[in-house]
């Protein structure tokens, strides 16, 4: 076999186009014509848009340079955000272990608590975060407390969804082992499941725990504490040069936080 | 054959481990005798959520006539979402090549993971509130803008992350063929990888969602308008409406996108899936920012 004598052969024929990609196509375009049409959506013009942001553009200007003469007032406010991160993760991620080993198959006790649990994980999922933060301000006046509230029921959301799907995989070895001495269902967990994904837990709370900061941040904007307060203050006044201090702060925090928490997942893991 | 007595190996050392958890407690309590919350209050906290479960759900209870306004403000929402994510998936496609280590030089694509990175460490309601409401105004608009800047930082991250992870084999091939660098990565890369970064964008826009749910509470359009407006009011039964369709919506949507990534990856029922395909699906589902 020798390349010198290799056969001319004939073209491959080309793939027939497919059905499925073709209606998947079919529906994209239909959905955003909807989102941007003038009569049912959004009207969306991107000539129109194009000046809005061009004549928008001088107002960026105001942002720079930041007046840092306010840094002092935002300490108190910046500290109050991680506060709130803070107790929010230790009492979210503390409710979510129950709560994630009655939503996997493997630890659930019977199929009604399953169902029940991840039926309602998944209405608890489904509303973000910042709502929750509206709905608890109307209900118990303004202040840190309705924020860490709110960030506690994101907590459990994330943290026994990504859990649950853990403990789902775990190995099944450890498991009869505990149960041929005759373990129960409680030391079952304790012995056999939770040693297997405890790892998982603390990078699963330390990775919420970054979303907490970043969120927290801004439940102030709707009253919840921290330093989105400041944000609501500074621009209902047009101060936008105070304002970009806040979102360099902010900015810094959430990276800060970010190397800590990476530290403490390859300390503590 | 004598054998020679060894120690036991000393225990290795807890020392770090010890301190970062010192650090973490100190933190912890640290902020719960310092925060601002009165903690005569909270013995009433229990009662206090139970009434407004009930206000919002049993008495008076939603809101029906509320519900075609309250769904005219979720499909509001929805489209700010999908042009959102539009804006965002057009803007990463390109930074990700760029992100990526194997397509561009090392110094180049770590730059642009930094800037991934600082954009996605930004909430889009801040971006919001920040830069699009003072640029184009309130409405649709600045919601729109803020929800793709923001999903740019993640798209470009999780994409180019599956771009290092392509086989070489066709990227040569097409270099092979004499392709310019724009055909080698037309032809030889994004087919690899176009079917997980479609289902990352369908991933984003279940995230987005949720975004453009709020961000109506600082008057970027949507579905946030109306319940903060009803709050204002005290119209708890239409704020019960609101959350209602909040919820059912979202769920349905997730519902049918998490079907359509699931056909997208693994392919037509009854087709194998590749493992690092299902992989790059489980990377993205633990993605919340």
């Amino acid at each position: 076999m020798t390349a010198a004598t290799a056969p001319r052969v004939a073209r491959p024929k080309r793939p027939s186009r497919s059905f499925v990609g073709l209606l998947a196509f079919l529906v994209f375009a239909v959905i955003t014509w909807w989102a941007a049409s003038e009569e049912y959506g959004l009207n969306f013009d991107i000539p129109e848009l194009l000046t809005n942001l061009t004549r928008g553009a001088d107002i960026l200007a105001e942002f720079w340079p930041p007046d840092f003469s306010v840094v002092s007032r935002t300490i108190a406010p910046l500290l109050e955000t991680v506060q709130i991160a803070v107790i929010a993760s230790l009492i979210g991620c503390s409710l979510a272990l129950p709560i994630a080993f009655l939503a996997s198959r493997v630890t659930a006790p019977n199929l009604v608590a399953y169902i029940l649990d991840r039926s309602i994980l998944s209405v608890v999922r489904a509303l973000p975060d910042v709502l929750y933060a509206i709905i608890f301000v109307a209900a118990l006046s303004i202040g840190p407390l309705p924020g860490i509230l709110a960030l506690i029921l994101f907590n459990i959301a994330v943290v026994a969804k990504l859990l649950s799907e853990t403990v789902d995989g775990v190995d099944q070895g450890p498991i009869e082992a505990a149960r041929a001495t005759g373990a129960n269902r409680l030391l079952t967990v304790r012995w056999a499941v939770l040693p297997q994904v405890l790892p998982n837990y603390v990078a699963y709370s330390l990775y919420a725990f970054e979303l907490n900061i970043r969120a927290s941040a801004v439940l102030g904007i709707v009253g919840a504490g921290g330093i989105g307060n400041l944000i609501n203050e500074f621009r209902r006044f047009f101060q936008y040069d105070a304002l970009m201090v806040v979102v360099i702060e902010i900015l810094v925090l959430v990276i800060i936080v970010e190397w800590i928490s990476i530290w403490l997942r390859r300390r503590l893991v | 054959m004598t054998r020679t007595p060894v120690s036991r190996p000393s225990k290795p050392s807890q020392r770090t481990k010890h301190i970062a958890t010192a650090l973490v407690v100190l933190v912890v309590v640290w902020a719960t005798l310092t925060v601002d919350v009165r903690i005569e209050r909270l013995p009433d906290l229990p009662a206090d959520l139970v009434r407004i479960f009930g206000r919002l759900f049993l008495e008076p209870g939603p809101e029906w006539s509320y519900f075609p306004t309250a769904f005219e403000y979720m499909m509001e929402s929805i489209q700010i979402a999908w042009l959102g994510t539009i804006i965002g998936a057009i803007l990463s496609l390109p930074l990700a090549f760029f992100g990526a280590k194997n397509i561009t030089s090392g110094l180049v694509s770590n730059i642009i993971r930094q800037l991934l990175n600082a954009i996605r460490a930004i909430p889009e309601i801040l971006v919001a509130v920040v830069i699009f409401i003072p640029m184009v105004g309130l409405g649709a608009y600045p919601g729109m803008l803020a929800i793709g800047v923001h999903s740019v930082g993640t798209l470009g991250k999780l994409s180019a992350e599956v771009i290092e992870g392509i086989n070489p084999g066709p990227v040569e091939a097409a270099r092979a063929t004499g392709g310019r660098p724009l055909q080698i990565q037309r032809w030889g890369v994004l087919p690899q990888v176009l079917p997980e970064i479609v289902a990352f964008w369908l991933y984003r826009f279940e995230i987005n969602i949720r975004a453009s749910a709020i961000l109506g509470a600082v008057g970027a359009g949507g579905i946030g308008e109306a319940l903060v407006q009803s709050l204002l009011y005290r119209r708890y039964d239409r704020a019960g409406m609101v959350i209602i369709v909040v919820i059912v919506v979202t769920i349905l949507i997730d519902t049918a996108s998490g079907w359509l990534r699931r056909r997208i990856i693994e392919g037509a029922p009854g087709a194998t899936a590749t493992e690092d395909r299902s992989f790059a699906v489980a990377r993205a589902d633990t993605d919340f920012g």
